[in-house]
This record gives structure tokens, C-alpha cells and sequence, in this order.
């Protein structure tokens, strides 16, 4: 009876309207993406492009540039190739239609709430976890949407067993949401602005945690995933390995999680997560090659194939560009590597080429495929699509080059010593002046790759145009049950029949990682020395933080002096875990556009700052840092900061009962000092007290200023107080 | 084809997908296998078995460096004529001030006027009694309450004697805007 009822077929419709909207939703995102970049890296170049807008100056460009690519192009890519490929790996049509539009409307409705809430300064201020918490809400919302529209369909599928593409799928929508949620707990101070509950090294961790497994499970499984669906299908090849797949899939998951500390190498993170960071980074090259070998091998026999269908090139290429990153991640990971490469652009490059390279051209790859089948007619030029591969490959080896000489210059010109034991390269904006010319070369780069995505949307604009009106979507017959192999099963292929086991297994193999490397750090206080002990910022000085924030300095200056001699002769004493633990959220940076900031506090005087900040090159003739006049303008918000300080409070930091009663009058008080001093020295500026700039310049005089004893604040003969 | 028929696994087909049953790359595995005895390896030595940690890696690096640095003693102490000499070569004095441009006129002005920093045109002296040794002083130390950061490291024992050398030269020369006097009038 079982037999004859699989034998029985019955008519399904893919919904493919959805993935038309996603991949439509895709194209639009990557446009902006690509110009936010453009735009970012011209301002680089040459600063007068930050135009004195504090809208798209590169403090908050550059996180609208990231969100927009991560969760924007890559994020409907992803949405678009996981609802494709399912419905037809699974025979059957998505759980519900609902639920689908449900999913796209919510998300592009996230898209846009970033794209109006970052140009207005409203940030976290941690990197890819940049929007607040209304917004993070409903991208849990949404992605829990996602999650069970897509169990939904894998629970009413009619193939046995789930195809590895299903597996990196069921890890991907799992982890994220996990990740998401841990990072983003955070206490809300009003409507769009809260802090987190994690503070310094809790936070950097968690932070990296989530920012290296953003990359993991939001750009590189899910795309793995399609790579498993795309490249068999445009090639018509059966996948090389299966046993390969399985191997690497597992070894994949359980590895990526605990790589995050790779981030904070040489730092004042305890040695032992340093060091598991490391390793398993290092472990990770094999199996991020397994699933290059497993998309390349399956081209056995095929390899022609790129030669003459532009289909084939994207995906061939990006898988290529997979390789390559995966193998320059773990190199960057090596301690040894990292002293060198961290805060440079060198990172920057090997973002770029997996963001460009691999992420990019899989999609690229996989909307050339899709929408002439989604609309039913040929693409309008295979030629066109030839000369966007070829502009587009010459723009991100452009990219990917001069980013690694600019940042393999800089670093080795911040840490050389010269035989007496000075630094050769003191001044900071020299080590600048001499990358420029390279970013210049980087900016053309990022317009090549924008001009071949131009060449793209023309030729699907008009590919559509010249789609039959009659639009429908895909049928076709598939059996009414689920068919039963006689013979039993064993091993993985059983578990590829077992949804729920399979997901329960990939969600242990991402916790394991999780809670050994976070764990130990919640409990802080293990970590802090007394003797290192610091105060909380004053409320005007937490004022400032919050500006140094929303402006996204940390974009651009890092505040953390590893434990490494050019860092300590450049920055003064190595930071300590302690001068960070009050600090919700940590502001550590990862990238040194602009040098440290860990001890600028009482280095120059406020004058100093004041003027630095409406015009940086008033006091740094070569300065590339963008103007700031609006913080002179713009008023400080004196009468939030006693929530603010209260919420501290509940969060941990040790106010007393004065401060949080009087934070405001406190923070009025202090200002109005600044303020004096600023005018004694010839600023003219009616109601200075009360703008944004003199708190700016508060929190920036207290960096490396907070410790009870004396003994950190000395930063003079630094070598001997080590 | 025989063979590659032989190596589809049968009833793997989805959307019309096959999978084969290849090996797993030998290279690949030792390639996995290496970087797994690598990180043992790795961690024992270094989280058990007593390797450096980095700050103490740290602080060997920083005596290197303390170890480099000429001792202030042993370099002859020039005295304040021989400075003031010395200052007044013009090639010096040229140095001097392109220093000074560079380094020192974003705080005190392009003319010397005083700006953030004290005017060095006048006769008041805040740190020193005239002298090119006091001068000297400043500029390698710093005055850190002021915001005036230490140069010493950054700019060379010559470069710092220039730099004085062109501001005394400047001495008198009475440029518009000054900043009020500062400190006490020293004849």
C-alpha cells in the first residue's frame, strides 16, 4: 500500500513570486551598498567628501555601508536562493504564503528603519549590531518569521531526506538567531537608545563572538548552502564528495563558533581565549576548503563550462574567493600575523575579498540563473553579463591588492624601532600620507565593481522587459506521500531523515564553543585587580561617550594599546582589563584610521580638542579626519543623563546615590568648567557649556584618567612602569 | 562513465542534484589533521606547559628596547654655550624651523604668537629662567598638566636643539595677535 500511495503523484506550485520579490529587494540593496562604499571610500581618499554633512560622515556611513551589505544584499540574496532551492529540494511549496510576505515586507521594513536611524547617529556603537533596540526587536520577530516558515516547509516536504544545501540552511537559521539575541541584550535608557548589558571584555567578547559568526552564519553558510544548490544545477554535475560534505559541514559548525577571539589578539583579553581563538581559527582553513573542493570538483569534466557561460564564471570565482579568504582568516589569526595586520587594512581586504569575491559573485552568479528562469524567458545579453564579470574582477583585485600593501605598509610602520629604541614612524599621520595614494587606487577599485553591477542592471531590466506577459509560477507532479526505502538506514544518511534531531545537533555543535568561551567571563570581577581599580565616568564625560558613539569614532580609533612594544611606545602602558569594565559598550575599535585613543586623556590640552574637532587640520595639518561643527552647534542632552546614570547603576557600574540624584546639575557643572577654560583661551561662543563638543572633549580628557591609584595614569617613562 | 556511474550513491537525487561517493582528499585530510596537532601542540605548550605569556613576552621586548636607548648619562651634556652655538648655525636654524612648522605651530601659532600654547616671542617664561637648557628641557619632558606632550622619542636630540635654537632666534620679533603674556618677564 506504502508503495503505491508514493507512487501517486500530485500537483505543487512553487511560490516563485516570493523570490522574485527577494531577489528584486537584493538588487536594490546592492546598489546601495555599493555607493555607501564608494562614497566611504572616497571620503578616505579625500576627506572634503564627508561634505560637513553629519548625516554621511564616515563615522556613520561606514556602518550604513555594512549594515546595508550584510543584511541588505547578502541578507536578500540569502532569503531569496534558501526559498528557491527548499521549495524544490523539498517538493514542495513554502509553509505559508503569509508568513513568506510576512517575512519580506518585515525585513525590508528593518532595511529601511537602518537606513533612516544610522545617518541620524542612532548606534550602539558595536560593529554589525549597530541598530537599537526597537530594531532589534523586530529582527528577532522577523527572523523567528523566517525560522518557522522554513521548518514549516521541511516538516510538509516530500523527499526523505534533506540535501546539504537544507544543512547549512538549518545551521545558519539557528546560529543567527542565537547569536543575535545574546549580543543584543540590552537595557533601553528611552525610545532608540540603550545600553548593553555586557561591559568590556564581557562585551568584546560577546561582540566578536557575534561579529566573527555574523560572517560565519549570516555570509558564509548560507551561501555555502546555495553553492550546494547552484553549482550542481548550473553545471548539471553531480557534487564531487558526499562524504566530504558531511565531514566539512559538521567540522564547519563546530569550529567557526570559537574563532571569535581572533578579533582581540595582543589585547588585554586573558590569554587562554586569545589562545583558543588562535587555534581554532587555524583548524578551521581545512573544512572552509572542503566545502572550495567539494563547489570546484564538482566541475569535473565541465571545466569548458567557463569559458563560455558567465553563470559559471561568477560561481566558479567566488568559490574561488572563498578559498582564498578562508586561508588568509586563518593566517590573520596567528598571533604573530595579527600584530602585524590587526587595525590595518589589510583586514579590510580580506573582507572585502569574501564580501566582493565570494559573497558578490554568488549572488550575482545565482540572480543570473534565476531570473530569466523566475521570468521565463533568456537573459537579454550573455555578453553584458561577460563584461560585468570582467569589470567587476579587475575592481575587487584593485580593492583586494591595494588594501593589502596599504595595510602591510602601515603596520610595518607603526611598529619600527630603530636601533636606539625610538620609534622611526612617531608621527601617526605619516604612517597616513603614505596609504593614501593607495586609497585612491581602492576607490577606483569600488567603482569598477559599481560599474559592472550597472552593466547588470541594465541587462536584467531588460531581460524583464522582454519577459512573455504571462507570468506563472512553477508546477509540477510530485509524489502525494514521502517514499520508504526497504532496507533500514544508518549513520548520517538516518539522521538526513530527521529534521528535529539533525537541528538539535547542529544547535549543540554551535553551543559547545559558545558557552566554554563566554562563560568564564561573565563572571568578571575574576579578572580585576584591585590595584588597577577605575572610577565611573562623571555624568558629563558619559555624556561625551555617548557622542563618541553616535559620531561612530570607534569607526575609525581604536581604544585599546595591545600588549606590544610598537603599541606601548606609540600609546603609552598596555590597557588593562579594568580601565574597560564600566564601559557599556566596550569601544575597543578594530581598525586604526586614526591612532589610539586609550590614553588621550590630558595629553592635549581641551583648546586643543575643541579646535581638533571643528577642524582637525587646524592643529594636524595632514589630518584626514572629517570636520565636526555641528558638535558645536548641537546641544547636549543634560536632562536624560539621569536615567542614563541610573540605568548604569541597574546595569552594574558603581554610582553613588549623589550622582544619580544630581547628574545633571553634575554634568551642567562640569561643562560650564570646560566651557570657562575654553573661553579664558580666546573661544567666542554664546551657550558653549551646553554643546555637544564640550562633553565630546569631557570624555576624551578622562580616557587612561580613571584609575583610583596613580599608577595608571603615568604615562611618561612608560618602559620602566611596566 | 562506467566508473563515474559506479560512483553515484543511489537514491541521493535531489531536484535532480546526484551526489558521488568520492574519497575525502588525502591532502586535505592531513592538511586537517596538522592543524588539529597544531593547536594541541599550541595550547599545552602555552596554557600548560610554562610558555611565555604576553605580557611577559612584553616586558622582554620593552628591556630590548630600554636596553637600546642610549644612557642619558653617558652622552657628554653639552653646555648651555656650546647649545647656544651650536643653535646658531643657519643650516640648524633652518631645521629648526621646519620642526617647528610641522610640530610646534599648530599649538603656538605660525608666527610664534601663542595660540593653545604660551607666545614664545616675549620676554615671560613659564618653565625656566631663559636658557636654552630650560628650553631643552620642556620640549623632551613635556608639560603634561598644559597638554605640551613630551617629545623626547619622537623628535632627535638635534632636532630638538634646532627647534630651540629658531625659537630663540625669534625671540623679540613682535608678531600680530599675541597671546597675553604668560608666566615671569625674565631680562
Amino acid at each position: 500500500m506504502e508503495n503505491q500511495k508514493s507512487l501517486q503523484l500530485e500537483k505543487v506550485t512553487y511560490d516563485d513570486k516570493i523570490v522574485k520579490a527577494f531577489v528584486l529587494a537584493m538588487l536594490t540593496f546592492a546598489g546601495v551598498a555599493f555607493l555607501a562604499g564608494l562614497l566611504a571610500a572616497l571620503q578616505l581618499a579625500y576627506w572634503p567628501f564627508n561634505m560637513n554633512l553629519e548625516w554621511i560622515t564616515f563615522g556613520r556611513l561606514r556602518p550604513l555601508h555594512t549594515n546595508a551589505a550584510i543584511f541588505a544584499f547578502a541578507g536578500n540574496a540569502v532569503f531569496a536562493g534558501v526559498y528557491y532551492s527548499t521549495q524544490r529540494l523539498c517538493k514542495t511549496r513554502l509553509f505559508n504564503d503569509t508568513l513568506s510576505w510576512l517575512h519580506f515586507w518585515g525585513w525590508q521594513a528593518i532595511i529601511l528603519s537602518a537606513a533612516i536611524t544610522l545617518p541620524l547617529g542612532y548606534s550602539q556603537g558595536k560593529e554589525y549590531a549597530e541598530l537599537e533596540w526597537p530594531i532589534d526587536i523586530a529582527i528577532a520577530v522577523i527572523w523567528v518569521v523566517f525560522a518557522v516558515n522554513f521548518f514549516g516547509t521541511l516538516a510538509k516536504r516530500k523527499e526523505k531526506h534533506i540535501y546539504v544545501a537544507i544543512w547549512f540552511y538549518i545551521a545558519t537559521i539557528l546560529t543567527v538567531a542565537m547569536l543575535h539575541i545574546v549580543n543584543s541584550i540590552e537595557y533601553p535608557v528611552s525610545f532608540m537608545k540603550s545600553y548593553p548589558v555586557w561591559a568590556g571584555i564581557q562585551d568584546a567578547l560577546v561582540q566578536w563572538w557575534y561579529g566573527h559568526n555574523a560572517v560565519a552564519f549570516f555570509l558564509t553558510t548560507p551561501f555555502l548552502g546555495l553553492m550546494y544548490y547552484f553549482i550542481p544545477k548550473a553545471v548539471n554535475r553531480p557534487v564531487y564528495s558526499y562524504r566530504l560534505s558531511i565531514v566539512h559541514f559538521w567540522a564547519l559548525i563546530f569550529l567557526y563558533i570559537w574563532a571569535g577571539p581572533h578579533h582581540l589578539l595582543n589585547t588585554a583579553m586573558p590569554d587562554w581565549a586569545q589562545t583558543l581563538g588562535m587555534v581554532f581559527s587555524v583548524m578551521l582553513w581545512a573544512p572552509s576548503w572542503g566545502g572550495m573542493i567539494n563547489g570546484l570538483l564538482t566541475l569535473r569534466g565541465v571545466w569548458h563550462l567557463i569559458r563560455t557561460e558567465p553563470i559559471v564564471k561568477f560561481l566558479v570565482t567566488a568559490v574561488t574567493f572563498y578559498g582564498m579568504s578562508t586561508f588568509e582568516g586563518p593566517l590573520l589569526s596567528i598571533k604573530s600575523v595579527n600584530n602585524l595586520g590587526h587595525y590595518t587594512d589589510w583586514i579590510i581586504g580580506h573582507v572585502h575579498g569574501g564580501a566582493l569575491g565570494w559573497n558578490g559573485f554568488m549572488a550575482f552568479g545565482m540572480a543570473y540563473y534565476l531570473i530569466p528562469k523566475l521570468w521565463r524567458t533568456e537573459l537579454h545579453s550573455k555578453s553584458l553579463a561577460n563584461t560585468h564579470f570582467w569589470v567587476a574582477l579587475l575592481g575587487i583585485l584593485l580593492y583586494y591588492i591595494s588594501m593589502w600593501a596599504s595595510g602591510i605598509t602601515q603596520g610595518l610602520m607603526w611598529r619600527a624601532i630603530d636601533v636606539q629604541g625610538n620609534l622611526v614612524y612617531p608621527d601617526f599621520v605619516e604612517t597616513v600620507m603614505k596609504i593614501v595614494p593607495l586609497y585612491w587606487i581602492r576607490a577606483l577599485g569600488g567603482l569598477l565593481f559599481l560599474i559592472g553591477f550597472l552593466i547588470m542592471i541594465y541587462n536584467v531590466i531588460k531581460t524583464i522587459q522582454g519577459a512573455p506577459a504571462n507570468q506563472y509560477d512553477t508546477e509540477v507532479q510530485v509524489p502525494v506521500a514521502v517514499g520508504h526505502d526497504t532496507h533500514p538506514e544508518k549513520g548520517h544518511r538516518k539522521l538526513e531523515g530527521l529534521v528535529t534531531v539533525f537541528s538539535v545537533l547542529s544547535l549543540i555543535a554551535v553551543l559547545v564553543g559558545s558557552v566554554i568561551e563566554i562563560y568564564p567571563t561573565l563572571n568578571l570581577s575574576k579578572y580585576v585587580k584591585e590595584e588597577n581599580a577605575v572610577e565611573p565616568y562623571t555624568p558629563l564625560e558619559l555624556a561625551g561617550r555617548d557622542i563618541y558613539i553616535a559620531e561612530g569614532c570607534y569607526v575609525c580609533h581604536s581604544q585599546m594599546i595591545r600588549q606590544l612594544p610598537g603599541d606601548v611606545l606609540r600609546y603609552g602602558k598596555a590597557s588593562t582589563i579594568e580601565e574597560s569594565m564600566y564601559d557599556h559598550p566596550f569601544q575597543w575599535g578594530s581598525k586604526r584610521t586614526g591612532p589610539d585613543l586609550a590614553r588621550t586623556g590630558k595629553k592635549y590640552p581641551d583648546l586643543w580638542h575643541y579646535r581638533h574637532m571643528i577642524d582637525p587640520r587646524a592643529v594636524t595639518p595632514k589630518s584626514i579626519m572629517p570636520n565636526y561643527p555641528w558638535l558645536a552647534d548641537k546641544s547636549t542632552d543634560f536632562v536624560g543623563l539621569r536615567k542614563k546614570v541610573a540605568v548604569m547603576k541597574a546595569l552594574g557600574v558603581p554610582y553613588d546615590d549623589n550622582t544619580l540624584a544630581q547628574a545633571d546639575v553634575m554634568a551642567e557643572k562640569q561643562a560650564k568648567e570646560i566651557a570657562e577654560g575654553l573661553k579664558a583661551q580666546g573661544v567666542t561662543q554664546d551657550g558653549l557649556e551646553r554643546k555637544q563638543v564640550v562633553a565630546l572633549i569631557a570624555y576624551l580628557q578622562s580616557l587612561g584618567q580613571k584609575g583610583k591609584n596613580k599608577g595608571v595614569k603615568d604615562d611618561k617613562a612608560v618602559a620602566s612602569s611596566l | 562513465m562506467s566508473q563515474e556511474q559506479d560512483l553515484l550513491i543511489k537514491g541521493h537525487e535531489y531536484d535532480g542534484i546526484k551526489e558521488f561517493d568520492n574519497p575525502l582528499p588525502g591532502w586535505w585530510l592531513i592538511t586537517f589533521y596538522a592543524t588539529i596537532i597544531f593547536a594541541f601542540i599550541y595550547v599545552i605548550h602555552y596554557e600548560f606547559g610554562g610558555g611565555p605569556t604576553l605580557s611577559q613576552e612584553l616586558e622582554v621586548a620593552m628591556k630590548e628596547v630600554q636596553a637600546a636607548k642610549p644612557a642619558a648619562s653617558a652622552a657628554p651634556q653639552e653646555s648651555e654655550e656650546e647649545l647656544m652655538k651650536k643653535a646658531q648655525d643657519p643650516k640648524l636654524l633652518a631645521i629648526g624651523a621646519e620642526v617647528f612648522t610641522g610640530k610646534c605651530a599648530s599649538c603656538h601659532g605660525n608666527e610664534l604668537q601663542g595660540l593653545i600654547g604660551p607666545n614664545l616671542t616675549d620676554k615671560y617664561w613659564i618653565h625656566g629662567k631663559g636658557k636654552i637648557t630650560d628650553m631643552l628641557t620642556v620640549i623632551k619632558a613635556g608639560v603634561a598638566d598644559k597638554g605640551m606632550p613630551p617629545w623626547d622619542g619622537i623628535l632627535k636630540q638635534d632636532e630638538m636643539i634646532a627647534v630651540s635654537g629658531f625659537i630663540l632666534s625669534k625671540k623679540g620679533s613682535n608678531p600680530a595677535n599675541p597671546k597675553a603674556p604668560q608666566g615671569e618677564p625674565v631680562e
